[in-house]
């Protein structure tokens, strides 16, 4: 009776998941209006129409070496994502609770946040050469500050009357870590990790375009010298689809199941 | 003696809040802690059940677990209110068929329905979850159960259903209890004894024991009670608020 109440529950739940893609799908073609609108006005030359641009990435997807080269940003990007959030967020949450770390780590992090990231390219290029480490070193430190900002401010504004709370039941350390600190961290650290992971994307593809390491940034490059600016365009939508995945098939449906009680306290009419 | 506080006092950032407090719980005793707003009922109840280090002088406990029941529910609100009132049970260790179904219990004992457990704190009325609160402190089988003005945010007859549940609670469970409070009928509502501490950094002003058992006191005796007190020079301080702010 209970696991049919849940498998109910989860049906219901991700049938008003997909069910508001609708409504995004109804964003993007709009932007796909726009799009043919300036195709119309400036030409094919300019701008490829979104047709030509969705003809041009079926071919492309079947070419092995697409495959190969999305394959590589993506293994990039993710090595980059993880790397950055574990950091950020692990740093960020030492951060939250001494004062001492605290005072510490934020210049250091304002440091970071202050550099370009194309001048990080740079240096990565001159440290790793034309590898993939260039294209992970600069989606970490482009991206770690976000996260760390994330974990500090989820540590630093915890329910310190909850704790105490917690700590009147002798709960050690690590229960209310994992029972009361965690779920309000939980909140901060998703926005970060969002944002993160549509960084991670760009950042990856501009350092594979700039240090010539191969991945979807050196075919963009090679499209771009050959003028092949339908191809150009394919690479940007698929570049674009990739982020778009990995923030609504990934990140968000994780979040939703994390904070459900934040629904239930919805009042009527506002639930989504 | 199951708790003992001797000569215990406190200060914060180098001002004293109460000195040379000598308070002691007997098995199975609700004693009532009443005083002026400010004058430091809650660190009192903070030192006692050990949520703070006390300065000076020094705390005996010969219990097994004690709980606390807040002045705010602090429920978690990520949790539903099956889970939050086995919290207490989960720190300990329990087994979690156990704790649900110490939980169900206890929700039971405190007038709460089935079908509300599976509820998030932010769906449940600002007295059921004040009812979910005292459900969590039972719930561990405590020796001791401290209130720190558990009550002030319902209204009137909640108020004196909860009270009725705590008094009954203590008798079925055998538990002592210090009960924070600045409602002098709420004090004589539901406690053997009343200790009263004075505003201004002062110590333990009275001591007294209120006639008869708490639930079997009628309004008509509390009211009594209470207004006779309320001429006595040891209460002047709680009604005394007014003239004090002026001068």
């Amino acid at each position: 009776m209970k696991a049919l109440t849940q498998r109910l529950a989860f049906i219901g739940w991700s049938a008003r998941y997909v069910w508001s893609a609708w409504a995004g799908a109804a964003g993007l073609f709009c932007l796909a209006a726009a799009w043919q609108a300036g195709h119309e006005f400036y030409g094919s030359f300019i701008l490829p129409s979104p047709l030509e641009t969705l003809q041009t990435l079926s071919v492309i997807i079947h070419e092995p070496a697409f495959v190969q080269a999305a394959k590589e940003t993506a293994e990039r990007s993710l090595a980059g994502f993880l790397l950055a959030v574990g950091f950020g967020t692990t740093a960020g949450a030492i951060a939250g609770y001494s004062f001492a770390a605290m005072r510490l780590m934020r210049p250091i992090v304002t440091v970071i946040l202050g550099v370009p990231p194309i001048a990080w390219i740079v240096l990565a290029l001159i440290w790793f050469g034309s590898t993939g480490g260039s294209a992970v070193m600069t989606v970490v430190v482009a991206a770690l500050p976000i996260s760390f900002a994330g974990g500090l401010e989820g540590v630093a504004t915890r329910d310190r009357a909850l704790d105490a709370m917690a700590r009147s039941f002798g709960a050690g350390g690590w229960m209310r870590f994992r029972t009361v600190t965690l779920p309000h961290l939980i909140s901060y650290l998703f926005p970060a990790w969002t944002t993160t992971a549509g960084t991670a994307w760009k950042i990856t593809v501009m350092a594979e375009l700039l240090s010539n390491s191969g991945g979807i940034g050196g075919e963009l490059a090679t499209a771009r010298a050959l003028f092949d600016i339908p191809r150009v365009m394919a690479l940007i939508v698929a570049v674009v689809v990739f982020a778009l995945v990995t923030e609504y098939v990934l990140l968000q449906p994780l979040r939703d199941r994390l904070e459900r009680w934040r629904e239930a306290g919805l009042p009527w009419g506002i639930k989504r | 003696m199951k708790l003992a506080l001797e000569g215990v006092g406190h200060s914060f950032l180098g001002r004293a809040v109460f000195e040379n407090i000598d308070l002691s719980l007997r098995a199975g005793e609700v004693v009532a802690l009443i005083g002026p707003s400010g004058c430091g009922k809650t660190t009192v109840l903070q030192i006692a059940a050990g949520l703070i280090e006390p300065l000076r002088g020094r705390v005996r406990r010969a219990y097994r677990r004690h709980a606390v029941v807040f002045q705010e529910p602090r429920l978690l609100p990520w949790m539903t209110a099956r889970d939050n009132i086995a919290y207490g049970l989960r720190a300990a260790g329990t087994a979690r068929g156990l704790r649900n179904e110490a939980a169900e219990r206890r929700a039971a004992e405190v007038g709460l329905h089935l079908r509300d457990l599976d509820k998030y704190p932010a769906e449940l009325s600002g007295g059921m979850r004040q009812r979910a609160a005292v459900a969590r402190a039972l719930a561990v089988d405590p020796d001791i159960v401290f209130f720190d003005e558990p009550f002030t945010a319902v209204d009137v007859g909640l108020k004196r259903v909860l009270q009725d549940l705590v008094i009954e609670a203590a008798v079925r469970d055998q538990f002592s209890a210090l009960f924070v409070t600045h409602d002098l009928s709420e004090a004589v509502r539901v406690a053997h004894r009343l200790v009263v501490l004075a505003g201004g950094s002062g110590g333990l002003l009275a001591d007294r024991l209120i006639e008869g058992r708490p639930g079997t006191r009628s309004d008509r005796e509390i009211f009594g009670i209470v207004e006779a007190w309320s001429q006595d020079a040891e209460f002047r301080e709680l009604f005394d608020g007014a003239r004090e702010s002026v001068s």
